[in-house]
């Protein structure tokens, strides 16, 4: 930073004027830096807008912060050293008086200088005007230039403090002096520090400022989104009259008139599939009901019959209960599928619960429910339940000679209860398979077990998905099948409704369907919350080979 | 004596295999296709024998099964039992509201609606050997009479609520499960439908408490079932 006789243009503030759209450079390059993919991916479109009003605003406040910084640093600079270099020309004038009059210029320089730090040398002697000050103070090069007969000036850290030299040669007796002025500029340093800071947090605000704008944008923005996504998930929940108020954003009124003609048509459509299974429903059930009771009248008086008619009521009986029974799932299917179960659900223990389902569905096998586990709180639709333990009990009896073991466990928000049977197992290929509708695996094909419908696991898993669980099934060890049913457990409920259980549907049929969502029938996996754990089948780590997902569990249990 | 059942159903063919079915059974058995012509042969039975228990469809022309109902409750505490073809929450629900005991759903097995039958008149004819009254601060309860007093007026309650009533009384204090009163009740077994315990609370509650949105004597325990407050 030595400056020639002449002031050039301020090289100190060039540079750092030069520095200013670095610094913005790199910061500006900062969020580029990480890999473009990821944050592209990762970062949602909010905050995407809100990070890049933030950079914007960073960019343009640290440009103007900088720019400023630097023209307020040279020109008070610059004016201090314009006054200073005319303070010191002015004591070696002075000095220069003196000794054109006769006096030693050293003598002079301890009258004229009082205070003022500042060196003369003459001759290769080097003359402090007080101790403060030593040769060493003053670089060579300066030194060099004002001794060649240039005025000079240097701005050099001494001690720490920010000092500037100017050199003045003028000529003496006994041979050119060249005379250092030394000047503590710790005051100007201040002020530019105070500046410096002031600047910096001008920006850190508008950065902050830029991003809370941006983030207020992009809300502002997305809102039409956020509601139009409650609205399909308020439609996929059931609600099939939701709809998007047509005028609140006139810019988005083709995606509202848009979205709004689907669910009229997506109501509509399931409105008459609902009419459809209801009238189908109707006119099945009234001559069902017919047959089935006028056989049991006949029945009653089997006794009554002849042999042959004795043999063909116990046919028509068999033939007509499994009728009934196709029937009855069938209605049931459709019915789920036309989202029409309403889940009538009531928090029971879960212990309880399955020692009554297992003696309603006749089952005498090991019964295994450790303690704490039967004390669990499920939120349960018990008839639903019911349907999905007999159904597997059945279909245990049916196709694998009857459930050897049912048990239970827990694990954390999840209960799982598996019917283990010693049959000829299910082949890993046909593990999700055998949970479609009229599917019944190579073992079903026997069509001897008789009144089998083909819908009893479809129905398990419908009933599992609306009770926010799932069900697969899984090799039992060595030999047989075991079939998983898992149900969320219930946290403690809150004391606001007027019935005991939690979601009645008898005083709120909304409010149960909302205590147990209804979704979408989709057969999507959920991440599994099964420990990845090889299956080797005789652990009780339960890990679906081939699982089938029937529902995502509810995001948050009321 | 046999009981006499008024079957109430709009098509034929069922109505004569229930018909057979009932009389099967013992049952002294009449039909009517129409909830007008129901409300006029329960009239007309005011004068001989009275009917013990009725059936109604809900699906009816004209007067449907659930304006049947609450006409009969009108004038009558008879058990009724509605049979109907569909089986939402709010169908069933109606028609516990309109004032049926117990109801079956169609195609339903000839046996079960036996049962519910037998289960409803079985329990008409009990007689309650506990005390003969019990009070329960503006309430009071005369089992064997079969009456219940509310400031010492007469409340008229059906069979099924009086019997609710009375077992949330013998075990006043305590908390009964909607299992435990389905199954002394209704005599249904664990998996009985809730909703009617919930229904029939819910009726009991608008004739014996002043303000039946805040209970003070049928009161709901949270998970767990009903009390009776002393």
């Amino acid at each position: 930073m030595i400056r020639g006789g002449t002031r050039g243009p301020d090289e100190g503030a060039a540079v750092r004027a030069d520095d200013a759209p670095h610094v913005s450079h790199g910061a500006g390059e900062a969020a580029p830096s990480l890999p473009r993919g990821r944050t592209r991916r990762h970062l949602g479109l909010a905050a995407r807008v809100t990070t890049t009003f933030a950079l914007g605003a960073l960019v343009l406040s640290g440009t103007l912060a900088s720019i400023t910084y630097f023209s307020v640093r040279s020109s008070l600079i610059n004016q201090e050293e314009t006054s200073l270099a005319h303070e010191a020309v002015a004591t070696a004038e002075a000095l220069q008086g003196q000794s054109e009059a006769g006096q030693s210029v050293v003598f002079a320089l301890a009258e004229i200088n009082g205070n003022a730090a500042s060196i003369l040398e003459q001759a290769g002697q080097w003359y402090p005007s007080s101790q403060s000050v030593q040769e060493s103070s003053v670089p060579a090069g300066l030194r060099s230039l004002v001794l060649n007969n240039h005025l000079g000036e240097q701005l050099v850290d001494l001690a720490g403090k920010p000092v500037l030299i100017v050199g003045v040669p003028f000529r003496a007796a006994g041979g050119p002096v060249a005379y250092f002025q030394l000047f503590d500029m710790s005051e100007v340093a201040g002020t530019l520090r105070t500046l410096l800071g002031a600047l910096v947090l001008a920006s850190v605000v508008t950065t902050l400022g830029g991003a809370v704008v941006g983030r207020w944008g992009a809300r502002r923005a997305l809102r039409p989104l956020r509601e139009t996504a409650q609205a399909a998930l308020s439609i996929a929940g059931g609600q099939l009259d939701t709809r998007l108020a047509s005028d609140a954003y006139s810019d988005l009124a083709v995606l509202t008139s848009a979205f709004n003609k689907m669910a009229d048509r997506l109501q509509e459509r399931i409105e008459r599939d609902a009419r459809f299974t209801s009238d189908v429903n109707h006119e099945l059930r009234s001559p069902l009901t017919t047959v089935a009771t006028a056989l049991s009248v006949l029945e009653g008086r089997r006794a009554e019959l002849p042999e042959r008619a004795a043999q063909a009521l116990d046919l028509l009986s068999a033939e007509v209960r499994r009728f009934r029974r196709l029937v009855d799932d069938l209605l049931e299917i459709s019915r789920l599928d036309a989202g029409l179960g309403d889940v009538n659900a009531e928090e029971v223990t879960l212990g309880p619960l399955m020692k009554y389902t297992l003696a309603a569905a006749r089952y005498q096998g090991i019964i295994d429910i450790p303690a704490s586990v039967g004390e669990r709180r499920v939120l349960v639709d018990k008839l639903r339940f019911e349907r999905v333990l007999a159904n597997l009990i059945e279909n245990a009896d049916r196709y694998a000679g009857g459930p050897v073991r049912v048990a239970a466990e827990a694990d954390g928000a999840w209960a799982r209860i598996a019917v283990e049977d010693r049959g000829p197992g299910v082949p890993a290929e046909e593990r999700e398979r055998i949970f479609d509708r009229f599917s019944r695996g190579a073992s079903g094909r026997r069509r001897g077990a008789g009144d089998g419908t083909g819908l009893g696991l479809a129905i398990v898993a419908e009933h599992a998905r609306l009770l926010g669980g799932r069900v697969w099934v899984e090799p039992n060890g060595s030999r047989g099948a075991r079939f998983v049913v898992e149900l969320p457990v219930q946290p403690p409920v809150g004391p606001e409704s007027d019935e005991p259980a939690a979601g009645s549907a008898a005083a709120q049929p909304p409010s149960a369907k909302s205590a147990v969502p209804l979704k979408s029938p989709t057969h999507g996996r959920r991440p599994s919350t099964a420990p990845a754990a090889p299956s080797t089948g005789a652990s009780r780590v339960v890990q679906p080979p081939g699982a089938v997902t029937t529902a995502e569990p509810p995001a948050s249990e009321p | 004596m046999a009981s006499r059942i008024l079957l109430v159903e709009d098509d034929e063919r069922i109505r004569t295999s229930m018909r057979l079915s009932l009389e099967d059974e013992g049952y002294d058995v009449e039909e009517t296709e129409s909830g007008e012509d129901a409300l006029e042969a329960h009239a007309r039975s005011l004068v001989g024998q009275s009917f013990d228990l009725i059936v109604v469809d809900i699906m009816l022309p004209g007067m449907d099964g659930f304006a049947a109902c609450r006409e009969l409750r009108k004038v009558s505490s008879v058990p009724i039992i509605m049979v109907t073809a569909l089986t939402d929450t709010a169908h069933i629900v109606a028609g516990l509201e309109a004032g049926a005991d117990d109801y079956v759903t169609k195609p339903f097995e000839p046996k079960e609606l036996a049962a519910r039958i037998r289960a409803l008149l079985r329990r008409a004819r009990t007689t309650d050997d506990g005390p003969v009254s019990l009070v329960f601060g503006d309430l009071e309860i005369l089992p064997e009479a079969g009456e219940v007093r509310k400031e010492g007026q007469e409340v008229h309650l059906t069979r099924t609520e009086f019997l609710l009533l009375c077992e949330l009384a013998a075990n006043a204090g305590k908390v009964l499960s909607r299992e435990q009163l389905l199954e002394r009740v209704w005599s249904y077994d664990y998996f009985g439908d809730g909703r009617l315990v919930d229904v029939h609370v819910r009726r009991l509650r608008t004739k014996v408490e002043n303000d039946p949105s805040d209970p003070r004597h049928v009161l709901t325990v949270r998970g767990l079932g009903y009390k009776l407050a002393p």
